[in-house]
């Protein structure tokens, strides 16, 4: 649960708060960075899952229960999920079913059956509407064999049924009458959490997944690469830093270390899982992995696109970190490489950025892919010339292999 | 999220389904709603009749 406090004296606070008719203020501590399920890991939306029902359980003990299940109502502080919605709890009316119970099986359960039955990761589908899947839409995709997997046949198939049956009519009376009681609401939240502990991603090896391993360069240009990044970081301390192209979080935690509080987004959400997997067993609470690809990024969503808010509405970085991304961005998302440097320099930030030039395996692979004579404007000097134009370079480094270059970038004013 | 009561559609289905999945503890429920279904089918059965 977010801290949350009653403010006693609600004469200290802003007009509009003042003085409008309110039975209670309460002030509650601010989340380090805004995320939604859509940019979450399979455990990330799995654990975030686990505490809605355990909150649900406890508030059941308290005589109230959750109105809803949005898992839009858990925020994170590091690798640790916290609820932040305190409005949601409300005294349980005796013969009621949980009214979350239809939410949280289109947010979160169908969501997570998904990618842990069919391999199909969610975050698309939860970024394509911000209402889930629908039961009818999940006993779709379900095929013959997964209706005798755990939870599909009540959850999803029954349920699809009953829901298209009973459309028309208000079950809320009858089930009153038919002396519904809470202790059902308990047994229900414990199969439901029993489930969802049950269900399991392996994540395999996608694109990325042991790319620490396997990349061509060579452990010298990782420990270069190290040192520059903890020197960089070391320089100045910053407050929120991102690290977009994370990767394993090898960097992330070196820079991390001078930052108090780092984003780690990478596109691919195998590596995504494995670093959110390790910093929660460690206990980590101020690097927030999360998935996204900078070339495709979250979107403003929901009413007036102002519900859901782009990345950089959520707090400006002061620090940012791109390491082994430019090509990624430049050679396969086709962006050119001032185009992404604008973008960078609007965030008005400090940067590390690493530069793989025509040379380096890596590019030469991507652009053998495209033919000869692809993008001819990804060269050193347009890169230099245009870094230099946007930012004061403080520091150029090769590494030994001589086919990657590390800046550190800042702001000219 | 707002504060308004019931702001959430708990959906007529979603609700009935969560009497039938409550194992052991649901059954007596279960039996009952259809049982006074069934009643009232009759009783509407017999006015027809009328």
């Amino acid at each position: 649960m977010i801290a949350t406090e009653r403010v006693a004296d609600p004469s200290a606070l802003p007009a509009e708060l003042a003085e409008s008719r309110v039975a209670a203020v309460l002030r509650h501590e601010r989340v380090p960075f805004v995320s939604y399920p859509y940019e979450w890991t399979f455990g990330m939306l799995r654990d975030a899952a686990l505490l809605e029902l355990d909150l649900l359980l406890d508030a059941l003990d308290e005589g109230l229960v959750l109105k809803d299940a949005s898992p839009y109502n858990v925020q994170w502080r590091g690798t640790r999920p916290v609820f932040v919605d305190v409005g949601s709890f409300e005294r349980l009316r005796e013969g009621e079913p949980w009214a979350g119970y239809r939410q949280f099986c289109t947010l979160v359960l169908y969501p997570l059956l998904l990618q842990a039955y069919k391999g199909v990761p969610f975050q698309p589908w939860l970024r394509g509407s911000l209402e889930g899947i629908q039961p009818a839409e999940m006993r779709r995709l379900m095929g013959f064999r997964d209706r005798f997997r755990r939870g599909v046949l009540t959850n999803v198939i029954l349920h699809a049924r009953l829901e298209d049956r009973y459309a028309d009519r208000d079950a809320r009376r009858e089930l009153r009458q038919a002396g519904f009681h809470a202790e059902l609401i308990r047994a229900n939240a414990r199969k439901l959490r029993k489930l969802v502990r049950g269900l399991r991603w392996d994540a395999g090896r996608t694109a990325w997944s042991g790319y620490g391993e396997a990349n061509p360069y060579d452990e010298a240009d990782a420990a270069a690469k190290e040192e520059f990044v903890r020197s960089a970081a070391g320089a100045r301390r910053s407050r929120l830093l991102w690290d977009l192209g994370c990767n394993d979080g090898r960097y992330t935690r070196i820079a991390a270390a001078e930052a108090d509080y780092a984003v780690a987004v990478d596109a691919d959400a195998g590596v995504v899982e494995a670093l959110y997997r390790a910093l929660r067993d460690e206990g980590a609470g101020t690097i927030l992995p999360l998935v996204g690809d900078v070339a495709d990024p979250s979107p403003g969503l929901g009413w007036r696109g102002e519900e859901r808010r782009p990345l950089a509405d959520r707090g400006r970085p002061d620090s940012v970190l791109c390491l082994a991304l430019v090509h990624h961005v430049a050679l396969s998302a086709n962006v050119p490489l001032r185009e992404l440097l604008d973008w960078l320099a609007g965030l008005d930030t400090a940067l590390v950025i690493e530069f793989p030039t025509r040379d380096d395996p890596m590019v030469k692979r991507l652009l053998d892919r495209k033919g000869p004579g692809a993008n001819p404007d990804y060269e050193t000097e347009t890169f230099e010339r245009a870094l230099g134009e946007r930012w004061r370079i403080e520091r150029r480094e090769p590494l030994p292999s001589g086919t990657r270059i590390l800046y550190r970038a800042l702001p000219p004013s | 999220m707002s504060g308004l009561v019931a702001y959430l559609d708990p959906g007529s289905g979603s609700m009935i389904l969560q009497a039938i999945v409550g194992g052991v503890a649901a059954a007596a429920v279960v039996g009952k709603l259809y049982w006074r279904r069934f009643l009232g089918f009759l009783r509407i059965r017999k006015n027809d009749d009328r």
